[in-house]
């Protein structure tokens, strides 16, 4: 029974970073009908950003996290003004290879610059322990989590209370008639480019404690985040948010009850089974 | 003469909204049958329920005696029941005689003989000039036409025209209305959807009326043409804006 | 027929084909460079990896990034049937394809449902656990240790030996052999019923559904052809480069490789994915052997001993993956339609004119 509420519980940490992933995965679609396939490097950005704010500056991960997230909604939003703007109109293919290439630029630069040397970020926590209830869970996971919770709740309080936030599930729900109500979509597909690529920098520093940090470790990323957002319905961030906790349970009970290995292949199963079942997943507002 | 198409009781439910609710009617073979009602009355859902895009939730099509329930699309071409779409969809990037030979080669293999009906079908409806020009490329009149002659290349018995004169200037849509007139002289059986009432009423031999998703009535044109409540529908839908 | 135009080749793009054909054949025999006898062979790959995705990709619209899937099956049967039963590999190979055609079909008829984006993330996901089981069914597949062909039999025909497989030069023939025979099949399924319902389908799905086309049907036909010479690639690159591990047969790069070849060449046409190959083979080659950088010095753009110029020789070569990146971007952003598609429209805006279709037959067989 402990070792079921183990990976339960360490499942549902993980589960915070993954949702974070597919938060901005969900934002991107949702606002431009886009499906960011270099979502993933973004991530790995994030992560090597953080790794050398603290090889170099002696910068803790959780603390620069702060810089890490402006510096990468500036770069979101770059990529946005200069690659995605461009293929808006195109078939959703072309824009699917467009940012499959971009990845491919961001992941083979960064090999190129920093080598495929497997980095590891190592604080003084980094394998330190936290009780919660009486079981022991990963320190950095923990606050990692917390931050997680934090950077969510910040979100859904922009959403949902400011104007801009407003101006972007409006756009998010019917790009025309926001447009019709004054709201300047180009800019919207900007500010939520640059969002998703701070939240899923922001997810690469969180977990940067804990897992090897290399060029191509944002691959797998960008597949899980597709699974939770289709999982929790393309398009709504709630949905988003429950289907990360979900897919990081899922592994996690994989993991602990069949096999490290294999946890994965689980994950990629229960998708196919999502998108053949109700692809619009839990809470989606789709359009398939 | 016996009715070719028989759709008893026919409803559609999307979640809780009824797009349609018990429509009955059926048509006699050759004839040509309207359809009209004001926007969201269920027209095209209707058509979509008949050609098998969508299943009835309830009630019954059978076309020749047959039950077509269930069955896809493509089956339902098949067996002679052919229609057109509201938004025009021209394979764009393929030829106007390239487009007609994909519904042509529905009951044949070889590519020769689908281009001769082709041709036969461009012909007929005056576009044979076009052959190779790309369907991507047309105005949307000829889109309209290419879109008729490939349905005719299945060879239907039945040909379903949703709002064929939609977005066409007066000289288009009479070139459309002998064309449909056409048509019927070969034997064909037709269900026009379309909202040029007075087209409607030259081409129809009996019109059937939706509203909100019922059969409000049906009757010969000058029935429906006098008949209060028709004019309500449509009057009622002007002023609310819906 | 065609109303405008009479079907099959033309008379001189028939002849310039046969040419090319005859020229290739005797190369083996007038040039002795193994490495020049190596790129062909890279070529010949490259174009049956382009032409086969072509055929769902290109001409049935369904863009799978998946087809790794396919390719590490092939790869992985014939070798292991080779390498655990001895099984020849000319036996083999059939095997091989035969079980990626069947499993083509299964992964088909549970995926083509989805539409567009969906259906791409599926062949992802697909091909990604194809991986992970190759990586972890060590008992039969070796996991990420891979298996190396320690020994491919002698092939004999009527009791004499024809080739030991120690020479590039078998192996030139079987790649040649095998990149005509995937394009005189895309050629006859462009020209077929096949190819009109195929694009059909690419143009407007529910237009083709409601003219007669059973989808789950050609769908499943198209992916069946791709996967076919997928496989049939997967197994010839397994044998002649002797090694496949995971990452090499079943990786997402092996994925991405298949569409990019069709999306510089230009995507549904039969010359595309030959100008693909053209492009990327010698440009992969140059990085590797470090031509690209040789030229830059040569060139004097770059200095040779400057900072530069070292990073320039030490790094350009694994840039691989790095300049598919570029080009996929660039060819996006500017040349959606590839390199035969720009190169036509240059052509119709020279005649003053909007392109309007040349018939398909004459203008995709050379």
């Amino acid at each position: 029974m402990e070792v079921f509420l183990q990976s339960l519980l360490s499942g549902v940490l993980v589960g915070g970073n993954y949702a974070l992933v597919g938060i901005g995965l969900t934002l991107i679609f949702g606002v431009m009908r886009v499906i960011n396939f270099a979502h993933g490097d973004l991530l790995m950005v994030g992560m090597y950003l953080t790794f050398y704010a603290f090889s170099l500056l002696g910068i803790d991960p959780f603390l620069s996290i702060a810089l890490t997230m402006p510096v990468m909604f500036v770069f979101g939003a770059f990529l946005q003004r200069v690659f995605i703007n461009r293929v808006l109109d195109a078939l959703p293919q072309n824009q699917i290879l467009l940012t499959i290439g971009l990845g491919l630029i961001m992941s083979n630069s960064v090999m190129l610059f920093f080598t495929s040397d497997y980095k590891i970020l190592s604080t003084s926590y980094s394998s330190g322990s936290v009780r919660l209830a009486g079981l022991s869970v990963s320190e950095p996971l923990f606050v990692s989590f917390v931050i997680t919770a934090a950077i969510t709740a910040a979100l859904y309080w922009f959403l949902i209370k400011t104007n801009t936030g407003q101006a972007i599930r409006a756009t998010a729900q019917d790009r025309e008639a926001a447009q019709l109500m004054g709201v300047n979509v180009r800019r919207m597909g900007v500010l939520a480019f640059g969002l998703g690529a701070a939240l899923a920098g922001a997810a690469g520093a969180l977990i940067s404690p804990t897992y090897y940090i290399f060029p191509q470790v944002g691959g797998a990323f960008t597949l899980k985040a597709f699974v939770v957002v289709v999982l929790g319905g393309m398009g709504s961030v709630v949905g988003a948010t429950l289907g990360g906790v979900i897919i990081g349970t899922v592994e996690s009970l994989a993991a602990s009850y069949v096999s490290s290995g294999l946890k994965e292949l689980f994950v990629y199963v229960l998708f196919l089974l999502v998108l053949l079942l109700k692809p619009s997943g839990l809470l989606g507002k789709s359009r398939l | 003469m016996a009715s070719i198409l028989e759709v008893s009781h026919v409803s559609k439910f999307f979640g809780g909204l009824a797009a349609n609710s018990d429509v009955s009617f059926s048509v006699e073979e050759g004839a040509i049958l309207g359809l009209i009602g004001p926007n969201g009355a269920g027209k095209t859902t209707l058509f979509n329920c008949i050609t098998g895009f969508y299943p009835p939730s309830r009630g019954e099509v059978r076309f020749s005696g047959r039950r077509m329930n269930g069955l896809t699309p493509d089956r339902v071409c098949k067996l002679g029941m052919a229609r057109t779409w509201q938004k025009v969809r021209p394979l764009a990037k393929m030829t106007v005689l390239d487009n007609v030979m994909v519904g042509a080669l529905i009951h044949t293999n070889r590519l020769s003989v689908a281009s001769a009906i082709a041709m036969e079908q461009l012909r007929y409806v005056g576009m044979d000039g076009r052959a190779p020009h790309l369907a991507g490329g047309l105005p949307i009149g000829e889109r309209k036409k290419l879109e008729v002659a490939r349905v005719l290349a299945t060879r239907p018995r039945i040909l379903l025209l949703d709002e064929v004169m939609g977005g066409l200037n007066p000289a288009e849509s009479e070139e459309i209305i002998q064309l449909i007139l056409e048509i019927k002289s070969r034997g064909i059986t037709q269900i026009v959807i379309e909202h040029d009432m007075k087209a409607i009423m030259r081409i129809s031999d009996r019109i059937v009326v939706l509203n909100s998703g019922e059969k409000l009535t049906e009757g010969l044109p000058r029935e429906i043409g006098a008949d209060e409540r028709v004019i309500t529908a449509y009057l009622g839908q002007a002023f609310d804006g819906h | 027929m065609r109303a405008s135009s009479p079907r099959g080749l033309a008379l001189v793009p028939l002849l310039a084909l046969c040419a090319i054909a005859a020229v290739l054949v005797a190369l083996p025999l007038t040039i002795d460079n193994p490495y020049a006898l190596h790129v062909m062979i890279l070529l010949f790959l490259t174009v049956v990896q382009g032409e086969s995705w072509n055929v769902l990709g290109g001409y049935t619209g369904q863009y799978s990034v998946g087809h790794a899937a396919y390719f590490g099956l092939g790869a992985y049967v014939t070798l292991i049937l080779l390498q655990s039963r001895q099984v020849p590999p000319w036996w083999g190979v059939w095997a091989a394809i035969l079980l990626a055609v069947v499993v083509a079909i299964v992964i088909g008829s549970i995926t083509f449902r989805l539409r567009g984006p969906y259906f791409v993330l599926a062949s992802i996901a697909v091909a990604e656990i194809f991986r992970l089981v190759a990586l972890n069914w060590g008992s039969m597949t070796s996991g990420a240790e891979g298996i190396l062909v320690s020994d491919i039999p002698p092939l004999q025909v009527a009791g004499r030996t024809v080739t030991d497989f120690t020479s590039k030069v078998p192996f030139y023939y079987a790649g040649f052999a095998l990149a005509v025979t995937t394009i005189v099949v895309n050629w006859g399924v462009k020209n077929s019923k096949l190819g009109y319902y195929f694009q059909a389908i690419r143009e407007d799905q529910d237009a083709a559904h409601s003219l007669g086309i059973a989808l789950p049907v050609y769908k499943n036909i198209a992916l069946g052809i791709s996967a076919f010479f997928t496989a049939w690639s997967g197994a010839f690159y397994g044998l002649y480069v002797g090694f496949i591990d995971p990452g090499t047969v079943l990786s997402v790069e092996v994925s991405v490789q298949f569409v990019l070849i069709c999306i510089i060449g230009g995507i549904g046409t039969i010359a595309g994915p030959v100008l693909g190959a053209l492009l990327l083979v010698p440009l992969s080659e140059a990085l590797r052997a470090n031509l690209l950088s040789d030229l830059l010095f040569k060139l004097g753009v770059v200095d040779e001993g400057t900072p530069t110029g070292i990073f320039l020789k030490d790094n350009l070569a694994h840039a691989h993956a790095l300049i598919y990146g570029i080009l996929v971007v660039l060819v996006i952003l500017f040349m959606p339609d590839g390199v035969l598609g720009f190169a036509r429209k240059l052509l119709a805006r020279r005649r003053g004119q909007a392109p309007a279709a040349a018939p398909s037959a004459a203008k995709d067989s050379a």
